[in-house]
């Protein structure tokens, strides 16, 4: 018993360290970027561990307004909002019907559901791109919105149909027998009770929105309509020697993503996992 | 329960499969359809068969891509799966304080890609990028390396960086399964004095296998499925040592106008992917039920959203 | 908050994005005035200028709008302008090349025949005819055109290379040996950033057709003849001596141009072959910086003497827009060249074709101007003048041979199977 005590005493030490350490190599490239901000592109080439000699934030007021970073942020906001609550009526409501009823046919439409779970987005991205040019969607926020929400549908109501699915059935027969009418058991019972699984679903489709890269690349040429990688793509191009410039503006993105993460990270975390796991 | 109206649970149904058909399906089938024509995306449609298929086949620079992927995968397996593993691992015998290790290990998944790799391309930067510069101030000049413009580094460089992404993430998800252990296994095990590191590898990982399948799973039909990274740090430079097959149809659809050419190429991606998800699904179906008596409820919930 | 709380909010929030989302979305309607113009975006001084003449415009003719399109470089090259064209929102007027892809806009009926109406008012006078040359397809005018770029001369700091000794190099020897000179100092001798492939492929394809001729590299790169011939092989491999010379910086086919042009402003580099567009991007990015040019070096037993890569862009009015469309388009075109806009267009670092030499111009962009107008021969860059995938296949041989992956022979004898 001693020895396991001492090499505990001597072990976690040094695995303290080491996740310390290993955490720093997380920490500092993004430390880096920060300070890197306020030095000249001269001083960041030729002394690049160097600290900044003052912290002077001008240059995150230059890249805020020339980047157009207020303006893909807000599309971000905008088209996640939208598409999330999509996401969460839609499925929810399907997730319902699914579970709850039985009726022709909801094997073959679950089934055809599923296979959103399946295919990946190269399977069908090319003739949706075509598909929106004709309908010249393309250059607007619904040829985004359309295919996150369809995107994020599937698995979401397979979620909730599997938290619906655990609630006992007397629940909902006393409620029909209450004379509740079928809208009438989705929204004041069915939803409520879907409350920690509608925040998960939330949280991951929050996420795989807000950072979607390539039907965002193909589908927005707009500047003003652009969400923020692709528009931190663009504003890194067109300032790709300015590197002062483009570590202010990843910083002001950056940071306030961070933020939000470490005052949330539980439910990040349980989120975006469970999304995953599906 | 039966519906109230006839019709409620088709319309509670109708607009999620409106959503889906329209986006998803029907531009699925329009791309199996395309990859049997000849089509720049606006001019005539020229049904051309199977030929697009047998040209992707013998195109070398698609079958290049395929290798490299496979590559990237088998290399991610190890920087992002089993380090994400040792980690989690590791936390597990500090628990208390470990909180803020896991919240800044898994701080990349949050944040775009595109700032990520960005970052990253500066740290590669041959001329005055951090990773020259550290080599050169630690007097290891000859390290020095264009390390994304190299065709022997350039996909290694950017394995790293999806490393450094997505090991806290597994981490996270290993993580929370080995929590789940029963502790009175582990303390049996202690009991007859097995070390941390014996009790780990002997006793809690195999009781996490499906955490791990699932990870594989994920890991393998993800990387077949990467974009981001590969787009913004190499394009699939240098000579495309750094080509996938994403990158590759995205450059043969909207660079070169050769939209049959690449569904067919995008179909046979598909294909692939879909049967590696099948297949590994279905490899954890038939050992899943060979002998395995407990069954935990992480596992139990897992296995429902499958 | 309790549940009707949250309702209450989701359907507000949910009423809100659907309002904003209508109100971006519609636009695209309203009939048969509007002129669209599609470009692939000229930055952002330009794009001022651009707006204001849009202005005008709108004035002279209340009862039109202008939607203007700037579309990102790369892709307008590619498959943004073919897709503007067959879309419902087809330009009016947009942005070409000469070469052939004006020729290819001609045979595709979206270039308008302008033979006639540039020798009538509005657009009589705003261009000296002579310039009507180059864009010109099968003896009738398809295109105004705007600006003529030198697209590739080697680009020198004065300073750096005063400091080794080195002299702006006039032959392909005095090249060699300067790069040997700086090396041994520790200087770059010549960035490029060739990560797209253009940056190095404009430098190197102007190279190797000194070496076989214009006519030849013409012929080749129209897919007419072969790139596996002894005359390709032998150019090619100037650019495998220009690798054992260590000429340009290593990370070369690694970083973009943007990168590759920033190696020279930071002084790393002495040397950078690109085209005039460099002028305006130096002085704002480097304003210490003293630099120059010189035309390409000469090669040796080059077939084209002091040759110039050249590039003329300009206006085409396309052939499907109705005639009153076509009329106020080239009501539109004749705008850009008025004294005011022409000098508004030059302050904002595009010297159009109709510009006099004059204080706001650099003194570079002049001489740069004169020796494009005096070549002898001027050759376009293949990526402007060519098939695209030919031309994708050409640079492609081009940055192996630089990196050193391929040999100057197999690069020649892979590029023929390619390009067949």
């Amino acid at each position: 018993m001693v020895s396991v005590a001492v090499r505990v005493r001597i072990i976690r030490p040094l695995v303290l360290t080491a996740l310390a350490l290993l955490a720093l190599a997380y920490i500092v490239p993004l430390i880096w970027m920060v300070l890197s901000s306020f030095k000249t592109n001269t001083a960041i080439f030729s002394t690049p561990f160097a600290l900044p000699t003052h912290i002077d934030l001008t240059r995150w007021a230059t890249a805020w307004d020339i980047g157009n970073l207020g303006r893909y942020a807000l599309n971000s906001i905008l088209i996640t909002t939208v598409s999330v609550l999509a996401i969460l009526g839609v499925s929810s409501a399907a997730a319902f019907a699914f579970s709850r009823y039985r009726f022709r046919g909801s094997g073959l439409m679950l089934g055809l559901l599923s296979l959103g779970l399946i295919l990946p987005l190269q399977s069908y991205f090319i003739a949706q791109s075509t598909m929106f040019t004709d309908l010249e969607l393309t250059d607007t926020y619904w040829a985004l919105i359309i295919p996150y929400t369809a995107m994020g549908v599937p698995l979401a109501t397979y979620l909730l149909k599997v938290y619906l699915d655990a609630l006992p059935e007397e629940l909902f027969e006393a409620a029909r027998i209450d004379g509740a009418g079928d809208l009438r058991i989705y929204a004041m019972l069915a939803l409520p009770l879907l409350k920690p699984g509608l925040a998960t679903v939330a949280v991951f489709s929050a996420l795989s929105c807000w950072n979607e890269f390539l039907l965002a690349l193909l589908y927005i040429q707009d500047d003003a309509l652009r969400t923020i990688p692709t528009g931190l793509l663009a504003f890194s191009t067109r300032y790709v020697t300015d590197y002062s410039l483009l570590f202010a503006a990843l910083s002001i993105i950056t940071l306030p993503m961070i933020a939000i993460y470490v005052v949330f990270n539980r439910q990040i975390t349980e989120g975006i996992t469970a999304g995953s796991l599906k | 329960m039966k519906p109230h109206r006839f019709l409620s649970p088709y319309l509670f149904v109708a607009p999620a499969l409106v959503v889906f058909a329209f986006a998803i399906l029907t531009p699925f089938v329009m791309t199996g359809y395309y990859s049997l024509t000849e089509w720049n995306g606006y001019g005539d449609m020229i049904f051309v068969g199977l030929r697009n298929y047998i040209d992707a086949v013998h195109d070398t620079v698609f079958q290049t891509s395929f290798i490299n992927v496979i590559v990237y995968i088998l290399l991610t397996l190890v920087v992002e799966v089993l380090v994400g593993l040792l980690l989690a691992g590791l936390v597990l015998t500090v628990r208390r304080g470990s909180i803020w290790f896991r919240v800044a290990i898994f701080t990349p998944v949050m944040l775009p890609m595109v700032v990520v790799a960005v970052l990253w391309s500066f740290v590669y930067n041959p001329d005055y990028g951090l990773l020259n510069a550290a080599l050169t101030e630690l007097g290891l000049e000859s390290w020095t390396r264009v390390w994304l413009g190299d065709e022997h580094t350039a996909l290694l460089a950017i394995c790293l960086v999806s490393g450094w992404i997505y090991a806290g993430f597994y981490m996270t998800i290993f993580y929370a399964a080995l929590r789940q252990v029963p502790s009175e296994v582990i303390e049996a095990a202690r009991l007859d004095g097995g070390g941390e590191w014996d009790i780990l590898w002997r006793i809690r990982v195999p009781l996490i296998r499906n955490a791990i399948e699932v990870a594989v799973l994920l890991c393998v039909t993800g990387g077949f499925q990467s974009f981001d990274l590969f787009y913004v740090m190499t394009n699939g430079g240098p000579f495309h040592a750094t080509e996938i097959p994403t990158t590759y149809l995205v450059q043969s659809v909207f660079r070169t106008g050769e939209v049959g050419y690449g569904s067919a190429m995008a179909v046979i991606l598909t294909a692939v992917v879909v049967t590696m998800g099948l297949l590994l699904a279905a490899l954890r179906r038939t050992t899943g039920r060979e002998g395995r008596t407990r069954r935990r409820p992480l596992a139990n919930a897992k296995e429902a959203v499958w | 908050m309790n549940r009707n709380r949250i309702a209450a909010t989701t359907l507000t929030l949910a009423g809100a994005m659907t309002l904003i989302l209508t109100g971006c979305s519609t636009g695209g309607s309203g009939g048969d005035k509007i002129l669209r113009i599609a470009m692939g975006s000229p930055g952002e001084a330009q794009i001022a200028v651009w707006n204001s003449v849009a202005d005008q415009f709108k004035k002279a003719n209340p009862e039109w709008s202008v939607e203007l399109n700037f579309q990102n470089d790369d892709l307008y090259e590619t498959i943004g302008l073919p897709n503007l064209l067959n879309g419902r929102k087809a330009p009016d007027i947009y942005f070409e090349w000469v070469g052939k892809r004006l020729q290819q806009r001609t045979a595709d009926g979206f270039a308008a025949d302008l033979t006639e109406q540039v020798t009538r008012s509005p657009l009589a006078g705003v261009l000296d005819p002579v310039h009507y040359k180059a864009a010109t397809v099968d003896g009738k005018i398809r295109m105004v055109p705007r600006i003529a770029d030198v697209s590739n001369v080697i680009w020198y700091n004065t300073d750096l290379l005063a400091a080794h000794g080195v002299t702006p190099p006039k032959t392909w020897e005095d090249l060699l040996l300067a790069c040997d000179t700086l090396n041994a100092a520790g200087i770059v001798p010549i960035a490029s950033g060739n990560k797209d492939l253009w940056a190095a492929g404009n430098w190197l394809g102007h190279l190797v057709s000194r070496v076989v001729g214009a006519e030849v590299y013409n012929r080749a790169l129209d897919a007419k003849s072969s790139f596996d011939t002894p005359e390709w092989k032998k150019a090619f491999g100037y650019i495998t001596a220009l690798r054992q010379h260590g000429c340009v910086n290593e990370s070369a086919n690694a970083i973009d141009d943007n990168a590759g042009a920033q190696l020279f402003f930071q002084q790393k580099a002495a040397m950078h072959a690109t085209g005039s567009w460099l002028v305006s991007w130096a002085i704002t990015e480097a304003p210490d910086l003293n630099f120059d040019y010189v035309n390409l070096p000469a090669m040796p037993a080059e077939v084209d003497t002091g040759s110039v890569e050249g590039v003329i862009t300009g206006y085409v009015i396309n052939a499907k827009s109705s005639p009153h469309k076509g009329a106020k388009a080239a009501e539109f075109l004749a705008l850009l060249y008025t004294p005011e806009n022409t000098a508004a267009f030059i302050a904002a670092d595009a010297v159009p074709l109709n510009a006099t030499p004059s204080a706001g111009i650099n003194e570079r962009t002049i001489r740069l101007r004169s020796l494009l107008a005096e070549a002898p021969v001027v050759i376009s860059p293949a990526d402007t003048g060519f098939d695209p995938k030919v031309a994708s296949a050409f640079y492609r041989a081009l940055a192996e041979i630089l990196g050193g992956r391929t040999s100057a022979e197999d690069a020649a004898t892979q590029l023929a199977k390619q390009v067949r």
